[in-house]
Formats: structure tokens, C-alpha cells, sequence
């Protein structure tokens, strides 16, 4: 099923939690919302679930307007961080109760029931603990409950609030690749709620990043992190350097010093200049480059991880380095930014100016 | 004992043992006794006596029928006023959570007297009632409007921050798998609060049946007819029937008891501590 948020807008209070937002995921997709708290994800998710209601704006499930239809309604799977587990209920009826609760004509009998929850049981890969409470389990055995419950209504649609959030790193990483697998299998199209930059991009076929309520950028994880779409989405996925600049007559200076970087900036006046760790090269300090000095250098697996000071800039510049060249600290060396996105100054939110701005051949 | 973490010496603590327990022999657990040694004063006889005279059954059923109206819509009210209050945020929310605290902050006699001024003969709707011939001061309606507006607090207090703690998610989760809101109520809701609720039934209990103050000034003390247990004792007392006197409030004390192990027995069976409920 195919999903569309159109121009949805909430507030809470005098708190304004989205701003006219759209959004659309299309049949058996795998959408991950991606943003820090505060920014409108888990409220989005919230209002296609048809557990709040927008102010304005639709929501249309295969093209239909349910935006007034009510979470039972809706058919949605829905996932809660905290599991919401039905503490008194065994895990068998917690799995079962979707089904117990239908209305009669459409009820199945009560052997069948027991049979399905018993195969969401095997699904999830928990057959033997059917029995048991939620109290008596893992954390990431009582987040494939909930999935498991979750599933057993058949919903057209899965819906993940910040599901591996409570869960330790290991367990985090296995039951995410689980997940992946899982919605591949059956198809169904799910959107999922994360402020985990790693685990967006490697869960979702395309990533929606939100920031003060307003969707930055909707792109496949490969594209967001090598375009991104704002500075914002820069800053916030990956790992990143930021220079203040100033542009003017197609050159982009540094403190004065103009930067050698390839093709004509699209903006004029004060910018932010980003770029990765691993978009630099270090070279001598002939003056053609800025120059930075090496403050601390650590070999880690195949990369070599620096870190550098570079007058009129607070934190030191992080530089990754893969061709086993290791400085030394306190070298004086020359930084050539081989790769870099420009944007206009004014904050998170600008929008990106210009995709060809500063690659280096 | 963990003397080495708290720091202090064996002195001290036998000497806060000591106070601990002697002022609760003094003021809590000699009295007890003594009503019911003053009771068995005569025999067990004279008590049987007392017990069973017109008057203290007269007093006893009043005082089971105001407890078994008060207690059950108090029960209703206070989870409604919980439920309203934690699960959904509406306009005049604080000040309806200050008010549910109103009878506990307010002395039971202004409780009583509040109900004279609005239905008694000068109240007013003293002229409305009395054309119509009802009477609600000095009867029994009145000390069962008195008895609910003391009794108000227990459950919702008992019930406001254990479903504070459990948030929505569970009733939401239901419903997101398509339960009515009746079903989530009975199979999701309550379960989640029973305890709670049972603990909160119990203190409105005792306190429903041992309530003079507010219930004295609606009631007219009409023996036989308006006479609820504390109050009967009262009269008893006065009239220096001390066995028959003691032998009633020894029922009342032994409600106490009993309220005390079950809340008790809750408490260990289900590891249910009643939460911040200032009281």
C-alpha cells in the first residue's frame, strides 16, 4: 500500500511540531524518518498512524483521504518504543489479541487464532517462549513480541517508533539486520522513526531527514550522504568539517585566502563550506592551501584519524586518511579539500545552492 | 542492618527503636487495647448485648448501606477523574486536580455544613425540597452526599500517579490493533490498574464507615434512623454506656485491623506500593 502525507501541519500548544509537510512512500518501501529530537518524525509517524490529527493537510492510504479515520480504523501496525507490551497477558495472547478483539462476523475461531499467533511466534523466532510474561523477557525478545503483535492484524502498513531504541549496541545491530530481512520477505511498506543516522541509512531504501519540523531532504542513503540537500542534513549524517567563508567574484575565501576549489560558487556573500574527513588530501605548506597544524594522530584499523588546528577555526579539523601516510604532531602541512559542499550562511536550515559547487578534479 | 553505611552507632539506633516503638505503644497501641478491654468489661455477654440491641443493628446497617452506595460511586468517579486526568489534557485540568484534594484539606465539619446551607429548611434549596416533600439534612441522602464528598480523594489519589506512571502507550497499542474503547478499558486498562484500584476501594472503605465528623452535623442523630456507627458510640459514650459504647467502636476498630491486612497482604502479594500518595 502506498501512503501520502500532504501539507500536514501540527501544533502542540503554542508549539508548532511540523509545518506543512509531504511526504509519500510507495508500496512495499522500507522510508526511515531521520532527525535529532524535536524535529516533527515521531508526531509524522503519530498522524499516519491516526493516533493524532493534523491541523490541516491529508493523509491518503492508496490514494484514499483517511485523514478523518481513526487508528482502529486505519489498519496500521503500529510499534511503540517502549513496546507497550500487555504486561498481564502471556506472550501468546499479547500476540493473539488484534484477533480477539475483532467483531464477531469477522472473529476467526479460536483454534485459528491460537494457530496464528503461534506462527508470528516462529516468524519472530521465539516458538517456546509463548508462555511466558513480558516481565520474563529481553529487551529484544519483547521488541519481536511487539512486531510479532503488530503483524498478526495483517497491517497494510508498519509503522516503527524508534525500534531498536531501547536496546543495547549488539543486540541493536543484530535484530536491525533481522528487521531487514523480515520486511523483505513480506513486502509490507513500513516507515520507521530513528534519530540514528547508521541506522537509517542502512535499514531504509530512501531516508527523510527532519529538522524544526520540516522535511530537509527525501533521498535513497547513498545520496544523502553524498549530496546533501541543506547544510543541516550535512552537519547532521555523517561526519563533517564546517568553514565559515566568504564568496564573492567566484571565488570562495577562507580569512582572506581564497581556496582553491573547482567550479563557480551559485552564491554570493557569506557561506558555510562542509566537507567530509576523508575529502582531503594533506600536502606540504607551500601557501596554496590553508594551513593547518597536526595536534594529535591516531591509527585506527586501516585509517588514520587527525586532527588538526586551523587558525580562526574553535574545534580541531578532522581529517581520515586511508593511504597509510601518518604525520607527525605538530607538522605544518598544507589542507587541499578535494570534495565540498557550499551554502549559503543563516543556519541549519539553509537550502543548498548549488550540487556542482567545489568538487576538485 | 547496614550500621557502616548509614554511619550511625548501635546507641543510636536502639535509642530511635525505642522512641519509635514506645510512642506508638503510648498513643496507637494502647488505646486499641483498651477498647476492647473496656468492651469485655462485663463479659462477653454484656457485649453480645450491646452488639445485637436494635439501635447498633439500626446503626450498623445505616452504616453498611451509606458505605455500599458511597464506596461504589466513588469507585466510578475517581477512575473517571483519573483516567480523564492522565490520559487526556483538557482546559481547567489543575484546577481539577486541586479540587480532588479539597476534602482532605478542608475540616469534615465545613464538609457537613456546607450541605445544611445548600439543602437544609434556610438552605437554598431548602424552600424547593421542602414543597416537595423531600428531605435530604437529617436523613439519609444527606449523610450519604457527606460521606462521598469526604471518601472523593482515595481512589482517584491512588489511581492518578500509578496511571501517570504507566502512560499511554498501552491503551494507544490496543487500539492501534483494533480494540473499541470498551475493550481496551476492560482488557487493557483495568487490568493494568486493579491493584491500585483495590487499595484505593479499601481506605475509601474504612474511611466511608468511620466518618463522624462531616456525617454528624448532616445527620440529626435520630436513634434508629440516622445514627451511623461512630455516631451511635458517640451517643452511647455520652450517656455512660461505656460497655455498649466500646463494644460498637471495638466493630470499628476491628474494620481498622482488617483494612490494615488486606492492604497489607496487597502490598506483599503484588510488590504494590501506593506511590506518592500523600497519605
Amino acid at each position: 500500500m502506498s501512503i501520502r502525507v500532504h501539507n500536514v501541519a501540527k501544533k502542540f500548544g503554542t508549539y508548532a511540531a511540523l509545518h506543512g509537510v509531504s511526504l509519500e512512500a510507495r508500496p512495499g518501501e522500507f522510508l526511515a524518518l531521520l532527525g535529532p529530537s524535536g524535529s516533527g518524525k515521531t508526531t509524522l509517524l503519530r498522524i499516519m498512524a491516526g493516533l493524532e490529527f493534523p491541523d490541516e493537510g491529508r493523509v491518503y492510504f492508496d490514494g484514499q483521504d483517511i485523514t478523518e479515520l481513526q487508528v482502529r480504523e486505519r489498519g496500521v501496525g503500529f510499534v511503540f518504543q517502549q513496546y507497550a507490551l500487555f504486561r498481564h497477558m502471556t506472550v501468546l495472547d499479547n500476540i493473539a489479541f488484534g484477533l480477539k478483539v475483532k467483531k464477531r462476523r469477522d472473529r476467526p475461531p479460536r483454534r485459528a487464532i491460537r494457530e496464528r499467533a503461534r506462527e508470528l511466534l516462529e516468524l519472530v523466532q521465539l516458538g517456546d517462549l509463548g508462555g511466558r510474561y513480558p516481565s520474563q523477557l529481553s529487551g529484544g525478545q519483547r521488541q519481536r513480541v511487539a512486531l510479532a503483535r503488530a503483524l498478526a492484524v495483517d497491517p497494510k502498513l508498519l509503522l516503527l517508533d524508534e525500534p531498536f531504541g531501547a536496546l543495547d549496541a549488539k543486540v541493536r545491530k543484530e535484530l536491525r539486520r533481522w528487521l531487514r530481512e523480515l520486511h523483505g520477505r513480506m513486502g509490507v511498506t513500513s516507515v520507521f522513526v530513528t534519530h540514528d543516522q547508521e541506522e537509517a541509512l542502512e535499514l531504509a531504501d530512501r531516508v527523510v531527514v527532519m529538522d524544526h519540523g520540516v522535511i530537509e531532504q527525501v533521498a535513497p542513503p547513498q545520496e544523502i550522504y553524498d549530496r546533501p540537500a541543506s547544510a543541516f542534513v550535512h552537519a547532521f549524517v555523517g561526519e563533517s568539517n564546517r568553514l565559515a567563508v566568504e564568496v564573492g567574484n567566484g571565488e570562495v575565501r577562507y580569512r582572506g585566502q581564497a581556496l582553491r576549489l573547482s567550479g563557480r560558487p551559485a552564491i554570493e556573500g557569506p557561506g558555510e563550506l562542509f566537507f567530509r574527513p576523508h575529502h582531503v588530501k594533506l600536502g606540504p605548506d607551500d601557501g596554496r592551501h590553508l594551513t593547518v597544524v597536526v595536534s594529535q594522530v591516531r591509527k585506527l584499523g586501516g585509517e588514520t584519524r587527525v586532527d588538526a588546528a586551523l587558525d580562526g577555526y574553535a574545534a580541531p579539523v578532522e581529517i581520515v586518511l586511508h593511504n597509510g601516510e601518518a604525520p607527525e604532531t605538530g607538522q605544518k602541512l598544507g589542507l587541499e579539500i578535494v570534495h565540498a559542499s557550499l551554502f549559503p550562511a543563516g543556519g541549519a536550515g539553509a537550502r543548498r545552492s548549488s550540487d556542482q559547487a567545489a568538487p576538485l578534479p | 542492618m547496614n550500621a557502616q553505611a548509614t554511619g550511625e552507632s548501635a546507641a543510636t539506633r536502639l535509642g530511635l527503636i525505642l522512641v519509635a516503638l514506645l510512642f506508638l505503644g503510648l498513643l496507637l497501641v494502647l488505646p486499641l487495647a483498651s477498647i476492647f478491654v473496656e468492651a469485655l468489661r462485663r463479659g462477653i455477654a454484656a457485649y453480645g448485648r450491646a452488639v445485637v440491641e436494635p439501635d447498633a443493628i439500626s446503626a450498623i446497617k445505616l452504616t453498611l448501606l451509606v458505605a455500599a452506595i458511597s464506596v461504589p460511586l466513588n469507585l466510578v468517579f475517581g477512575a473517571a477523574a483519573a483516567w480523564a486526568i492522565t490520559k487526556f489534557d483538557f482546559p481547567g485540568k489543575s484546577i481539577l486536580i486541586t479540587f480532588i484534594d479539597l476534602p482532605f484539606s478542608v475540616s469534615p465539619v465545613v464538609s457537613g455544613l456546607i450541605y445544611v446551607l445548600l439543602f437544609g429548611v434556610q438552605g437554598w434549596f431548602g424552600d424547593y425540597l421542602a414543597e416537595r416533600d423531600i428531605q435530604i439534612i437529617f436523613a439519609v441522602p444527606g449523610i450519604v452526599l457527606a460521606t462521598i464528598f469526604i471518601t472523593f480523594p482515595f481512589v482517584a489519589r491512588e489511581l492518578i500517579p500509578l496511571m501517570a506512571e504507566q502512560g499511554r502507550d498501552d491503551e494507544e497499542a490496543a487500539l492501534s490493533l483494533g480494540a473499541s474503547g470498551w475493550q481496551t478499558f476492560w482488557n487493557v486498562t483495568l487490568p493494568n490498574i486493579r491493584w491500585g484500584l483495590l487499595y484505593g476501594v479499601l481506605l475509601c472503605n474504612a474511611r466511608a464507615m468511620g466518618e463522624f465528623g462531616a456525617v454528624s452535623v448532616v445527620s440529626g442523630h435520630i436513634r434508629g434512623q440516622t445514627n451511623t456507627m461512630p455516631l451511635h458510640v458517640e451517643i452511647l459514650y455520652n450517656e455512660y454506656n461505656f460497655v455498649a459504647a466500646f463494644a460498637v467502636a471495638s466493630l470499628l476498630a476491628l474494620l481498622a485491623i482488617l483494612t490494615l491486612v488486606l492492604k497489607s497482604a496487597l502490598e506483599w502479594r503484588y510488590g504494590y506500593h501506593g506511590r506518592g500518595t500523600g497519605h
